[in-house]
């Protein structure tokens, strides 16, 4: 007999075709009317309930309510687990259910380790599992995969005093296209490339040392970093090789053929031409592509925080390349442009909109620049980065400024406290150099890094907008829906990026991106490790959940839609969603009692 | 109580031996909700072709327990009932002899009231097999689901239009469709309708 609910997702999909089957044989269906008590406190439930059709209400005795479950949704695991039933649940509506009884229930759990550690982990466990069950391809474990000792090759060394014929006939014997040189000045490198060039095109015979010819300012990646990270490397130094460290020693060496040779062909290429394109036009080819790679990765499952990593170093590269193609030699170190908002975040995966700022060393080079910056602002509007709604762009008055003038300005932000001068801050205080001297930058930011513009009211001030949209579960508790929807933007991902960009204002907190400020939170001990944990999980989660959706809209600007249609969720990503804003709800609590907005 | 049963029915004695406990009164509180598809819509000719049945506790159905039965039968199935219940012969070569079928849904029903929609014809297509081979009929209490829909809803609005489809029921009793027209799924519709009539307050 077939079962009216879908196994093919998780949790049941940990289960084997067999599992499924054993399953689907021990289900009992049961039908509740509108209001009836479905379980009661400290009853022992009879089973695991699969929500058929219906919605049951998860509550305590005096009418808080905990959480809503809807079709394909699983209750209460906990009741089963632990022999008794900490909450009520009701059904809301008529209800139909699927009984999965607890000694069948626990006989799976005893069968299946990922259907038990499904259930018996937390929210992060709990999603990442989600995410590997849901990729597919070899590919996304590429792109996970990270320098080491199956990547790389051992290092061949030869002394600096080495002829270039015996090393000639090394690399031949060996068959090794470059080899690491010894020599006093340190350690360098030699391709055949290289002994071709100096005895062929240069005035090296075969007697000379190989400690002449070899190049030493080698080109290095960490043990352990992505190997896309790697990849970026090679064309942005046109190079085939790069040197791996770990702890400052060269443990290996790194081929761009090897690489090749695993590599997801759509990022390569999309980096290569970033890094080769000569004029704008062939830079907006290779932005073009960028929605496609996004599509793909995220069609193979590629976790979410790779593929923000990914696109955000290419989306820089390519701001970088614009810069370079417009702005002469002369200028480039004058002025220093910095991205703001999700992008200097790196949160930034579907284009949003442009929201930028220039720092000029000398208000005399005004003049020079402005044509220029609107030619890269024009080239942005043409690579699909629309203009920013609030005019948060380095084309506009309020966001140009000499660093001196920065400072000044941003003194003036924090002394007002006017909302609009603080979401100015939060905006700006996201900021990542990209072009020009970086240097420029890190002077502003060091200004608001002192301690006597952080004052705890100011603080408080830069704090509070987090609370000014409701997380759409306050309301009772449950996902509060508008038509089927919530914005997911208002309801989760600004009052956590934000609170937590208060915190890090507050610490002087130099990272950017809000997984890394986080980390710093919890290495501060000013969060506990498993709060500061469950929001990573929770923005994460968001993001992905987001993309998703996104990458199903048939729009110009998916990026711009913060809509989830909950319908459309997979109720084990209802489930992990209810989970994350109701944490996201608790940090908003935290919020308050920290900066004591309860009186603002 | 056989003296009755004889006057009822004459010429048909209540079961006997392995199956007298047919025939005791039933004091439970469980029902079984049966259906059959047969090869054609006609109580003397048509053919048992698949059967299932399954017991309601309450407000719940046990499916885990539940009765699916093909019965590997040789009818020519006229070519709209196959529309109906998708059962083609080659369908029906895996299922077990119809003989097979009646002990089967005599175990499982027991002394229990039958229950289903438009139950008459069920309860004449078994009744036909089951007199060929023990020689009496279902002594059981049936109960029409689509009679307690009616009655129910006179109670209230006497003069009230009903469509008494099978679709007609479901759809205003909100219960949903289980695959229409396979017996098991018939059966899992019909027991919500029960189920809703029976226990829900209305």
């Amino acid at each position: 007999m077939s079962i009216q609910i879908d196994l093919n997702q998780p949790p049941f999909s940990f289960l084997s075709e067999p599992q499924r089957q054993w399953l689907t044989q021990k289900l009992d269906l049961v039908f509740f009317q509108a209001g009836q008590v479905i379980l009661d406190q400290g009853q022992v439930s009879p089973g695991l309930y699969i929500v058929y059709k219906g919605v049951v209400e998860e509550s305590d005795g005096n009418g808080q309510v905990f959480s809503q479950y809807g079709r394909e949704d699983i209750f209460d695991v906990r009741a089963v687990l632990e022999s008794a039933c900490k909450h009520r649940y009701t059904a809301c509506e008529e209800t139909l259910c699927y009984l999965l009884p607890s000694k069948d229930f626990i006989q799976l759990l005893n069968d299946s380790d990922d259907f038990s550690v499904y259930f018996k982990t937390d929210l992060g466990t709990q999603a990442s599992l989600v995410e590997q069950r849901d990729s597919g391809g070899s590919v996304s474990e590429f792109i996970l995969a990270r320098i080491d000792d199956s990547s790389m090759r051992s290092p061949v060394y030869v002394n600096g005093q080495t002829n270039l014929a015996r090393v000639a006939q090394m690399m031949h014997e060996q068959k090794y296209d470059a080899v690491l040189v010894r020599t006093a000045k340190g350690v360098g490198i030699v391709t055949g490339t290289d002994l071709l060039k100096a005895t062929l095109m240069a005035d090296k015979t075969k007697q000379s040392k190989v400690a002449e010819i070899a190049q030493y300012d080698l080109i290095t990646v960490e043990y352990g970093e992505f190997l896309f990270s790697a990849l970026l490397k090679m064309t942005q130094y046109h190079i085939e090789r790069v040197v791996v460290t770990l702890d400052g020693d060269i443990v290996g060496l790194l081929e761009l053929m090897d690489m090749l040779s695993l590599f997801s062909t759509h990022s390569h290429v999309i980096a290569m031409r970033i890094e080769q394109s000569r004029t704008l036009d062939e830079l907006v080819v290779a932005a073009q592509r960028l929605d496609t790679l996004i599509r793909s990765l995220a069609g193979q499952g590629v976790k979410v925080e790779a593929i923000m990593e990914l696109i955000t170093t290419l989306n820089r590269r390519l701001l970088q390349r614009a810069y370079d193609i417009i702005f002469p030699q002369r200028l480039r170190d004058r002025v220093c442009i910095v991205v703001l908002g999700s992008e200097g975040r790196g949160e930034q995966i579907l284009k949003t909109d442009q929201d930028n700022a220039i720092i000029f060393q000398h208000e005399h080079e005004r003049e020079a620049v402005m044509p220029l910056l609107n030619q890269l602002h024009q080239a942005l509007l043409d690579f699909g980065y629309p203009p920013c709604p609030g005019g948060v762009m380095f084309i506009n008055d309020s966001w140009i400024n000499t660093a001196e003038g920065w400072q000044a300005k941003v003194g003036r932000w924090l002394g007002s406290g006017a909302p609009e001068a603080m979401m100015n801050m939060a905006i700006f205080m996201d900021g990542e150099p990209i072009c020009g001297d970086k240097q420029l930058f890190q002077r502003v930011k060091s200004r608001w890094q002192q301690e006597e513009l952080r004052s705890s009211m100011t603080s408080a001030w830069f704090a509070k907008p987090a609370l000014q949209f409701e997380t759409p579960l306050t309301f009772l508790g449950k996902i509060r829906e508008d038509d089927g929807k919530i914005d997911i933007k208002k309801g989760g991902i600004f009052p956590l990026v934000h609170g937590v960009r208060a915190l890090a204002f507050e610490h002087a907190i130099n990272d950017t991106s809000t997984l890394k400020r986080l980390d710093a939170l919890i290495e501060r001990s000013i969060l506990d490790e498993e709060v500061g944990q469950g929001l990573k999980d929770a923005l994460l989660l968001f993001i992905r959940i987001r993309l998703k959706q996104q990458l199903q809209l048939h729009s110009d600007q998916p990026g711009l839609s913060q809509q989830l249609d909950l319908a459309m969720l997979r109720s084990v990503d209802r489930s992990l969603l209810r989970h994350a804003l109701h944490r996201v709800k608790k940090f908003k609590q935290l919020l308050v009692n920290h900066y004591h907005l309860e009186n603002f | 109580m056989r003296y009755w049963l004889r006057r009822q029915m004459p010429g048909f004695l209540p079961p006997e031996g392995r199956w007298r406990h047919l025939g005791e009164p039933y004091h439970g509180d469980e029902v079984v909700v049966l259906d059959c598809e047969t090869s054609v819509f006609d109580k003397r000719k048509g053919e048992l072709l698949s059967v299932a049945a399954v017991v309601v506790k309450g407000q719940e159905i046990l499916l885990s327990q539940a009765l699916d039965l093909t019965v590997n039968s040789n009818a020519k199935t006229d070519e709209n009932a196959v529309r109906v219940h998708y059962l083609r012969r080659e369908d029906r070569s895996a299922g077990v002899s119809a003989a097979e079928a009646v002990e089967k849904v005599l175990d499982f029903v027991g002394n229990r009231p039958i229950c289903g929609f438009y139950i008459e014809y069920d309860r004449a297509i078994l009744n036909r097999y089951i007199k060929r081979l023990y020689n009496f009929k279902l002594p059981n209490r049936f109960i029409e689901v689509s009679e307690i829909y009616v009655s129910q809803k006179r109670r209230y609005i006497p003069e009230v239009q009903l469509d008494l489809t099978f679709e007609g029921l479901a759809k205003d009793l909100q219960v949903p469709v289980i695959e229409r027209h396979t017996a098991i799924g018939d059966v899992i519709s019909t027991a919500l309708m029960y189920i809703k009539l029976t226990q829900f307050e209305r």
